[in-house]
């Protein structure tokens, strides 16, 4: 088991390496100057040559590749004299548009984007499972159908719909709630969580319509496997058995779509978050877009494949316990 | 919907009898009809767009002044967002540009996308997946390390870094190819698991062992081993890549204007829901429609063909 | 010199309704308001909202984005040089704070006067009043306005306005004071007393110590690119807290003196800059002015999509401020290369283009004015001539004749570079100029990326859309920029987009710089404004508004036309501060 997560942990830290790799070439090989964007409008030659200097910009790519990497590690220095930047452990670059290290920049966007992406989690695994699960008991019926059109309707609804309807109705025509606008939880969990309902609802009711369909699938499929057979021919209780035996294995794929998107969403979700005005790491990846500040978006880039990465390894690891049936 | 096949390991390799009771069991679903109708609506509106927008006698770009009114920022004159005679769906606001035919033609670019980008994720995706599963060893590590990689890259993150930087290229070719470049490890991944069971079947073997090569053994035993999987699957991408075209041109990344599509409509009308919700409702009930029709089809599809898969 | 700063303001513009997207194009017919219509928002123009304000109280500021820079050094854009001027720091000049021509008016601010000028206007003294203090107490120095001026040369601080760098002696290759290196050309004989050494005469320095450029900055507080992020106050306000894109509060600076001070009001105690709020939901916002949004004010312009529900409404119009902006939006053509090197393919576009069309885009008339000369009207006292007489909507049928006459009856296609948030307008210039003909093909680049796009000579599209401000109502801030052949740069090529070169225009800007008589300086200049429009370097199109809807406890409120029609923050206050505690 060590020996698998060691390997594991080995093969993640490539995929990374990688990932950096063609992000970096892409993005320093494509027609957008930072050290201009930078500079601005009336740019002087001279004035844009020291700029690049100062970003570093006018060094061959693979060395700013190295510098970039090890930067990761040991920290960067950047500039000279009174207004050298020190870019401590684990420097991810400094961002010229905002004057500070990008990593000061995820880890201050990171909780907004983590409320998000937790929050509406938790609503659709809930949602989810349960539509899900309700369905997989009382297959063919009307109440499966039911819940199964109207999965596969949420599911085919454009966000920026859901999310319209959702200002429109409950804050524009009833007031129920204020515009959405971030509060840290540390500052005001009720306010954290009422500002943040929305976007929740949003966010989840399109992953809640996945969640159902696929629980559906795999929940039917486990409540025909021979043991869970056997236990129900023991005479155990059906609710014994619908949960310790049929949800445990059912619940396997489901814990694998969850990894994968957890991982996506936590480093940002970029259309919900502009939507709703979170200042999230989405908001801030597409800003740092929009005015060409490519250390952010190779941050950013970074981060939510690095989220990916250990969500897809905690998935595997979280197989072991979650089904009898994998060993390793 | 999903029929519960007990068959631990391997489903039979679909030969002529399966496909003809296939299309029997599709022809039995009220669900497949109807979605079915609904696509080759929009297939037939999308291949019809320039001879539609003819008949309603504007085309996508043309500006209507008369039909908006500039001192209140452009808002349609009439009601319903200024449903006429003329304007069979009214008009969009400030342009007055008729928004029947930029719907018309915004089916054909957000479709041409999606099943461009479908074709292209599955031909590379099968590819990669039969060559997978079948040559294994080198091969195999190499094409699923290549997987893993593709599927841990934050996709539209990528999406959208690289469709706002690059510049001076056919945006519709960009769209599609970027779109199509994450979606193939998806389809490889289940093409190689098919293809793996198909292996060691005794008919494989048997053409082995009668002397066929391995192109042989691949376009004539295992293709069509892992055609109805990958059929079902195919019909369950579309409606995502849809999707990623509307979130493309939605966060201003698309296709270039004046061109319309519906992700760049939906895009434009988010502005105007309350002061003109028709054309907000406009294209995001197409959206709707089409996407909810092709996750039906894929969903009957799937049951039929695939009936194994917990999920494509 | 100046001017830069339009072209920065503007992207911000573009920047903020990028997130929208939308802006479509398009025609007008004025069915609905008969064909005066007049001018719904005219009544917003030079006029105070909400009377005036009593001290105390949290002003709110709903914003869609971030400043791009508080550094003083790095400060270039029209709405934040105006917060961070009138709130964090004061610069050696400053503009009268009120609404309508009257802001346009220079006042001393650190400075005693308006500066005195050696008889060559080579050099200038500046002496600093007494009594100014920083947040800490220590008093403002005649070296700490000079420490910045410095800063501004430095690489690691790039951004801000280069008035220093273009008429400071000794500029050339100075990088700044990191290394310890200082400009002589600066002098501070004592701690008041300031005096700058020009390259070359310039009458009109003192509009140039306007620039937070000429705002001081003490050495030890310089804490190099992080100063961005917490400037060191010697305006009324300090910064409480910032956080990037997300919140700034400011509170009072105790150590300034208001009798030092005669432009600042500082009603409110506290001003809170909520960021990164959806454009939308803040017009939604500012016109219900519910709760605490009553005390709020938007940072961003109202956009077009909102006027339907504004504009209608008697009672939140009264809360409408629309300032001009004074910036011309024009059309400027390659006129170095084929085909826009032929003037009658030049005038072909002049006659094509549908300047209706593109202001339906840009809103309609009750957002923008249609041009029919380069320069805003300010600088024709009032109202622009026409002298070309083509009709608002084009003339399709002259434009193709003219293509004929050039020898291309068969029209031209060519390709057009906007920045995003320009895309309606852009499809409004394009579906009128395909009628003469002309197909256009429309390439948006982002607003990051757009002046360093366009300014490359060499590679840049046939024709660019971009705008253009006077600094000052003086026509050497606008028509030099915009159309003198010896501001062209191959990269980085600024304000003259059309490349246009012509000898006898350039001579004539030379004779109208040299004149010493206003009055007839600016007669000259309006003049040569028709001269050059005859030889159709750009086409002139709009002037845009910029509309704001403030809330209904917001007094002392007005657009100031200086600072681009964003909102004066030196007067703006509550009605009633006991409503907005907090």
């Amino acid at each position: 088991m060590i020996l698998y997560i060691g390997r594991r942990l080995l093969a993640a830290a490539g995929v990374l390496l990688a990932i950096a790799a063609v992000t970096f070439t892409i993005f320093y090989v494509l027609p957008s100057d930072p050290a201009a964007a930078a500079c601005g409008k009336s740019c002087s030659t001279e004035r844009l040559e020291a700029i690049r200097a100062h970003m570093g910009l006018d060094r061959p790519l693979w060395q700013q590749f190295t510098d970039f990497v090890t930067g990761i590690f040991t920290g960067r220095t950047l500039g000279s004299g009174r207004y050298a930047v020190h870019c401590s452990f684990p420097c991810l670059g400094y961002s010229y548009e905002n004057s500070e290290a990008v990593w000061d920049l995820l880890t201050d966007r990171m909780p907004v984007s983590a409320s998000l992406a937790l929050g509406a989690a938790a609503l659709w695994l809930l949602l989810g499972l349960a539509a899900g699960v309700t369905a997989a008991l009382r297959k063919d019926t009307l109440t499966d159908r039911a819940l199964m059109v109207g999965a596969v309707a949420a599911a085919s609804l454009p966000v920026y719909f859901t999310s319209m309807m959702l200002i429109h109705g409950v804050v524009r025509l009833t007031g129920l709630l204020p515009y959405p606008q971030y509060v840290p939880f540390g500052e005001d969990p009720a306010h954290w969580a009422s500002n943040l309902l929305l976007p929740w609802t949003a966010l989840a009711l399109l992953y809640a319509a996945m969640y159902a369909r696929q629980s559906r699938g795999s929940m039917i499929e486990a409540m025909a496997e021979p043991y869970v057979r056997t236990a129900r021919a023991k005479g155990l209780p059906r609710r014994t058995v619908v949960v310790k035996h049929g949800l445990r294995t059912g619940m396997t794929p489901v814990l694998t779509l969850f990894g994968m998107d957890l991982g996506g969403l936590l480093a940002g979700a970029v259309i919900t978050e502009s939507l709703f005005g979170l200042p999230g790491v989405g908001r801030l990846f597409y800003g740092a877009l929009t005015t060409g500040d490519q250390p952010v978006v190779l941050g950013v880039t970074l981060l939510s494949a690095a989220f990916i990465v250990v969500a897809n390894l905690a998935v595997d690891l979280l197989y072991a316990v979650a089904d009898p049936r994998v060993r390793y | 919907m999903t029929t519960t096949a007990p068959t631990p390991a391997a489903a039979a390799a679909p030969a002529a009898g399966p496909w003809r009771l296939a299309r029997a069991e599709l022809r039995r679903r009220a669900s497949v009809k109807i979605s079915l109708a609904v696509v080759v609506l929009f297939l037939l509106m999308a291949a019809a767009a320039p001879l539609l927008s003819a008949l309603c006698g504007w085309s996508p770009e043309e500006f209507d002044k008369s039909a908006v009114d500039p001192y209140l920022g452009g808002q349609p004159v009439g009601p319903f967002g200024g449903i006429s005679a003329e304007h069979w769906l009214g008009v969009e606001p400030v342009t007055g540009r008729d928004l029947f035919a930029r719907l018309v033609h915004g089916a054909r670019v957000s479709l041409l996308i999606a099943l461009a980008a479908t074709a292209i994720v599955v031909v590379a995706g099968t590819a990669a997946g039969i060559a997978a599963g079948y040559f294994g060893g080198r091969t195999d590590a190499l094409l699923s390390r290549l997987m893993d990689l593709t599927m841990s890259f934050p996709s539209l993150i990528f999406m959208i870094a690289m469709m706002s930087v690059a510049r001076d290229v056919n945006r519709i070719l960009l769209m599609t190819a970027v779109i199509g470049l994450f979606g193939w490890p998806g389809v490889a991944r289940v093409v190689r698991g098919q293809t793996l069971s198909l292996k060691h079947r005794e008919y494989v073997d048997a053409a082995r062992v009668g002397g066929s090569g391995p192109w042989r053994i691949l376009t004539r035993a295992v293709l069509p081993g892992v055609a109805g999987p990958v059929i079902a699957c195919t019909t369950l991408l579309v409606p995502g890549m849809i999707a990623t075209e509307a979130a493309l041109s939605y966060l201003g990344v698309g296709v270039r204007p004046p061109t319309p599509s519906w992700g760049q409509m939906i895009a434009e009308s988010v502005a105007f829901y309350d002061t003109d919700p028709l054309y907000f409702a406009v294209p995001s009930t197409c959206l709707f429609l089409t996407v909810l029709a092709f996750t039906l089809l894929g969903d009957a599809l799937r049951d039929v063909l695939d009936p194994r898969s917990g999920r494509a | 010199m100046k001017n830069q700063r339009t072209r920065t303001s503007l992207a911000a513009l573009l920047a903020a309704s990028l997130a929208l997207g939308a802006a479509g194009c398009s025609g007008g017919r004025r069915t609905a308001h008969g064909s005066g219509g007049g001018n719904p928002l005219a009544a917003g123009q030079g006029t105070t909202v909400g009377g005036t304000p009593r001290k105390g109280g949290t002003l709110t500021v709903l914003s869609n984005q971030d400043f791009s820079h508080l550094d003083p050094a790095r400060n270039w854009v029209m709405s934040d040089m105006d917060f961070g001027t009138r709130l964090l720091y004061r610069t050696l000049v400053t503009y009268k704070a009120e609404p309508g021509a009257a802001g346009s008016t220079l006042v001393p601010d650190l400075a005693t006067d308006l500066g005195t000028a050696s008889a060559d206007a080579r050099t200038w003294t500046f002496h600093l009043r007494p009594g100014v203090a920083y947040e800490d107490g220590s008093p403002v120095t005649a070296q700490d306005v000079k420490y910045n001026v410095e800063r501004s040369f430095s690489p690691d601080l790039p951004g801000g306005a280069d008035y220093a760098a273009r008429y400071l002696e000794g500029a050339e290759g100075y990088q700044g004071p990191a290394q310890g290196r200082h400009l002589d050309s600066v002098e501070t004989p004592d701690d008041r007393t300031l005096v700058f050494h020009l390259r070359k005469p310039f009458a009109e320095f003192p509009w140039a110590t306007v620039m937070p450029t000429f705002a001081p900055v003490p050495q030890k507080q310089d804490t190099g690119p992080r100063f961005d992020n917490r400037p060191f106050s010697s305006g009324p306000y300090k910064v409480d807290s910032y956080a990037r894109n997300k919140r700034l509060v400011l509170v009072r600076n105790e150590h300034w003196d208001p009798s030092t001070d005669p432009v600042r009001k500082a009603y409110p105690d506290r001003i809170v800059v909520t960021m990164g709020l959806k454009a939308n939901q803040i017009d939604d916002r500012m016109t219900a002015s519910r709760g605490a949004d009553a005390s709020a004010v938007p940072w961003s312009a109202l956009r077009p999509e909102s006027a339907p529900k504004v504009l209608p409404n008697a009672e939140v119009r009264r809360r409408l401020l629309s300032e001009s902006t004074n910036c011309t939006d024009m059309l400027q053509m390659h006129t170095g290369r084929a085909p826009f090197d032929d003037v009658r393919v030049r005038r072909a576009v002049q006659y094509a283009l549908d300047r209706d069309a593109v202001l339906t885009a840009s809103g309609g008339p009750a957002l923008n004015e249609p041009s029919t000369a380069y320069m805003p009207s300010g600088l024709f006292g009032g109202r622009q001539p026409d002298t070309l007489k083509i009709p608002a909507t084009g003339d399709p049928g002259r434009a193709r004749q003219l293509l004929k006459e050039a020898g291309r009856p068969d029209g031209l296609t060519t390709r057009l570079t906007v920045s995003t948030g320009d895309r309606g307008r852009a499809e409004a210039i394009q579906q009128s100029l395909a009628k003469a003909g002309i197909k256009v093909v429309i390439e948006t680049v982002d607003p990051s990326a757009f002046y360093a796009t366009i300014g490359d000579t060499r590679n840049r599209t046939d024709l660019v859309y971009t705008g253009w401000c006077p600094d000052y109502p003086s026509g050497s801030t606008f028509l030099p920029f915009v159309f003198d052949a010896r501001f062209i740069k191959e990269k980085g090529n600024s304000g003259n987009h059309s490349l246009f070169r012509d000898e006898q225009v350039m001579r004539r800007m030379d004779e109208i710089a040299a004149m010493t008589d206003t009055a007839q300086a600016d007669r000259a200049w309006q003049q040569l404004d028709g001269t050059i429009l005859a030889k159709a370097p750009a086409v002139p199109v709009l002037v845009r508004r910029w509309p704001l809807v403030v809330g209904t406890n917001i007094a002392g409120a007005h657009g100031h036309p200086s600072f681009g029609g964003q909102l004066d923050y030196a007067t703006v206050g509550l009605k009633d501060p006991a409503k907005a505690r907090g």
